[in-house]
């Protein structure tokens, strides 16, 4: 369209040049030549070769819409779920499958497996009755209280009703388990000190 | 029922006239009291006469327990079993770090000993010092020969009266007080109020002993753990009394607190394992005492 244009132009101001030579005669410009030649050469647009230029419409919403854009493009990065934290205890390290580490196999002989395996059998036997005996005495201590209840109630409903309510004050309830020897009165532990070698993850 | 009996003869004269004169005292009280109040009046004289016409009296026990302080004796089997999983495990176990290192040392000082090492080596170790895995296992095992732990077995094994005795097992606390004619022992008891639950009649019962003063406790609930009832000799019983239901509840002692100044014979404890209850206790209330005690 630029070249249509420009040489339409061309043709105009040839036109022009020719009627105003002819009408003004000595008063055609002296320099109607070259500028003519110039007028061929001067570029009217700004690149005769490429695609037209769309036209920019300068717009007051385009910030805005670029802050969005950036802000959706923040939330989709946000949305990722955070990296779990690995828990240490359940990774192997890689250090301690290494080979050298293995130990020697030790043959045991008939007997010794003999006796473990005997060992074992006494074990099981030895703890079930332990835990039955657990559970009967559980059991006794319940039919205790269950038949003390009902004397109570045979009593008054009102002390049954209260020895029933539960005890908000009990819980948390604490107490220091045995230890392998008692503790020495008036003991002074001795501070130690110690690398914390802890490794801190932030997600 | 004939052994109760038996065991309350005379007791009761005193304890049932008391417990007659207060119920007839707290009958007037009441009555005074529920004109404020028609419905909850109401219900409080059928509690009272409730209470009035039941032949039995209340009272509530502490079966107070101090824990085991130190682990328990292995048995035989236990050990046997210990020392062969601690072998089997050792078994089936990698080396660690402190294992290769032992190892290490004694292939270098063989070498060493041997005459075949490199003069880098030397070099090196002219630079650093040499601590040995094993000089620092040594030095390890000096620290722990220097601390002296307690004893597991102390000296007052054999007092019957002193908390440090038999610190593996569980203690139950008892009291004696006279019945009839004679001195029993029995878990400390005392008679139940109105206007109290059992379970601060339990309280009462440890806080008004004059040799369990400094005793922390933390009572196990509301809940009767088990019940004992007894009735008077038939020569004592009378229409509003028949005999005496004690509900004991379960308590964990905290703290012992300082031991008392003066001890006086009347107010003495006894401090005794399941095992050593039939010893001072009478039979029939050894067998309701006894369900409720878990242990051995």
């Amino acid at each position: 369209m630029s070249m249509c244009l420009s040489r339409s132009l061309c043709r105009v101001l040839s036109r022009q040049t020719a009627s105003s030579s002819f009408m003004l005669g000595e008063h055609h410009h002296a320099v109607r030549t070259p500028w003519f030649a110039s007028v061929m050469t001067l570029k009217t647009s700004a690149s005769l070769r490429a695609e037209p230029k769309k036209k920019k419409k300068v717009s007051p919403m385009s910030e805005q819409l670029q802050r969005d854009r950036l802000k959706k493009r923040v939330k989709r990065l946000e949305k990722v779920p955070p990296e779990l934290i690995p828990v240490e205890d359940l990774v192997t390290p890689v250090s301690c499958l290494d080979e050298t580490r293995e130990r020697s196999a030790v043959n045991l002989l008939f007997e010794e497996s003999e006796r473990r395996a005997l060992l074992l059998k006494e074990w099981c036997r030895y703890k079930q009755e332990q835990n039955m005996a657990e559970m009967q005495a559980v059991e006794l201590a319940l039919k205790a209280q269950t038949e003390a209840l009902e004397e109570l109630k045979l009593e008054s409903e009102e002390l049954y009703h209260a020895s029933l309510k539960p005890d908000t004050l009990l819980f948390p309830f604490t107490h220091e388990g045995p230890v392998h020897t008692p503790p020495i009165k008036e003991y002074e532990a001795p501070d130690g000190k110690y690398n914390n070698i802890t490794k801190v993850y932030t997600q | 029922m004939a052994a109760p009996c038996r065991r309350i003869a005379g007791r009761s004269l005193l304890q049932f006239l008391s417990s007659f004169s207060r119920t007839s005292v707290s009958n007037s009280g009441f009555r005074q009291f529920s004109s404020t109040s028609v419905c909850r009046g109401s219900r409080q004289a059928q509690h009272v006469e409730e209470i009035a016409s039941s032949p039995w009296t209340l009272m509530a026990a502490v079966c107070l327990q101090r824990l085991p302080v130190i682990s328990a004796e292995s048995n035989p089997i236990e050990q046997q079993f210990r020392d062969m999983m601690s072998q089997m495990e050792f078994e089936k176990s990698m080396m660690s770090d402190h294992e290769l290192r032992l190892l290490d040392d004694a292939e270098k000082m063989r070498r060493m000993q041997a005459g075949e090492y490199d003069s880098d080596e030397e070099e090196n170790r002219r630079d650093q010092e040499i601590v040995l895995a094993q000089d620092l296992e040594d030095s390890w095992e000096q620290k722990l020969k220097n601390f002296q732990p307690a004893a597991r077995v102390s000296d007052s094994e054999g007092d019957p009266g002193s908390l440090q005795r038999r610190l593996s097992d569980s203690l139950l606390l008892l009291v004696e007080r006279p019945v009839g004619r004679e001195k029993l022992w029995m878990l400390p008891q005392t008679e139940w109020q109105r206007g109290e639950t059992l379970r601060e009649t339990a309280e009462r019962a440890l806080s008004s002993l004059p040799a369990a003063s400094g005793f922390k406790a933390t009572f196990l609930g509301n809940t009767p753990c088990g019940v004992y009832k007894y009735k008077l000799p038939r020569a004592a019983r009378t229409e509003s009394s028949v005999g005496t239901k004690v509900f004991f509840f379960k308590a964990v002692l905290s703290d012992a607190g300082a031991p008392p100044a003066t001890e006086s014979p009347e107010s003495s404890l006894l401090w005794v394992t399941k095992s050593e209850l039939q010893r001072y206790v009478k039979p029939a209330y050894l067998m309701k005492v006894e369900r409720f005690l878990l242990g051995f």
